[in-house]
């Protein structure tokens, strides 16, 4: 069954690769701007649809009450040449969506944690996740006009971060600064991995 | 005409049959998609199916396939694996992103952020 794939591979041509980055952060802190600086396309929208039983999967009765609500994905897109992209998802801020964050989360690269310093507790969930399946992410602080400029070790220490998650200071709407975020997490995720 | 509510419900249902998931193996959010046959008789296929085989001739994400058709995700799945399973498309199989990115590849990735 498995033709054409593996005749593909060895043809010589360089296979397309799509590297999933992804964007967490509590509500409202600023996961969609920062997308949305640094793509090449306005962020594209999707939505998933959420089924309220997940059986059934042939049974064609009663579709509709189960299919009950759907949860939005934005995500943008950077390309870095013909056959290579980077995407960057916006992972569902609410808990309940955190399903989404499994299947988001496969095969990722990393993650940027970001971070508003007026609830800081709100990025615990995000750093918790990624630590327990051992996705590489770092801490983007993003600084509003104005907002006070936090020490990052005093973010480190309140996240109980350990000394290698790097921590970034950033302006989700200032496109030098996601740059910075960007290229700190692929470096942070790239030599974090032990080369063969 | 205009969408009542049932309307996409049941657009949807015509479009998948009423599944939730695509046939045969299970792949990823930025799995790539690449269009192998459009050796199709148009009246066998849903408009949403030549879009895919026409958008897809470049080798393109699954996200990017639900984006441009305007559809869940998860329809857009079932689609997809429906024309995987006619030959139509090959759909590359989600690998660890750690496998993947070797230092070419990552050197090539911090120098496009850089020049972006």
């Amino acid at each position: 069954m498995g033709y054409a794939a593996s005749e593909q591979a060895t043809a010589g041509a360089v296979s397309a690769l799509a590297i999933k980055i992804l964007v967490a952060g509590g509500f409202g802190v600023g996961k969609t701007t920062m997308v949305g600086t640094i793509s090449e396309i306005r962020p594209l929208h999707t939505e998933e649809l959420l089924s309220e039983r997940g059986v059934g999967v042939d049974d064609v009765s009663g579709v509709e009450s189960k299919i009950t609500t759907t949860v939005a994905l934005d995500f943008g897109r950077i390309t870095i040449r013909e056959g290579l992209w980077l995407y960057l998802f916006g992972t569902p801020g609410q808990d309940r969506f955190w399903f989404m964050w499994d299947e988001l989360s496969v095969g990722a690269l990393g993650a940027v944690v970001l971070a508003d310093t007026r609830r800081l507790q709100e990025c615990f969930p995000a750093v918790d996740y990624f630590e327990q399946r051992g996705i590489p992410f770092v801490v983007a602080v993003n600084c509003f006009d104005g907002a006070r400029r936090h020490e990052p070790d005093k973010v480190r220490r309140a996240l109980g971060l350990g000394g290698a998650t790097p921590i970034v200071l950033c302006d989700v709407r200032e496109r030098e600064s996601v740059k910075d975020v960007l290229t700190t997490l692929v470096t942070y995720a790239v030599k974090g991995v032990p080369t063969e | 005409m205009t969408a009542a509510d049932p309307g996409p419900l049941i657009r949807l249902f015509g479009l998948t049959g009423g599944r939730a998931r695509p046939v045969g193996e299970t792949f990823d959010l930025v799995a790539i998609v690449t269009t192998v046959s459009t050796y199709v008789q148009p009246v066998e296929h849903l408009p949403e199916h030549l879009t895919v085989l026409s958008l897809c001739r470049s080798p393109t994400p699954v996200a990017d396939v639900a984006a441009h058709l305007r559809l869940p995700l998860n329809i857009t799945r079932v689609i997809l694996g429906d024309l995987r399973r006619e030959g139509l498309v090959t759909i590359d199989r989600p690998r660890p992103a750690a496998q993947t990115i070797d230092e070419r590849i990552y050197r090539e990735v911090l120098h496009g952020l850089r020049s972006l």
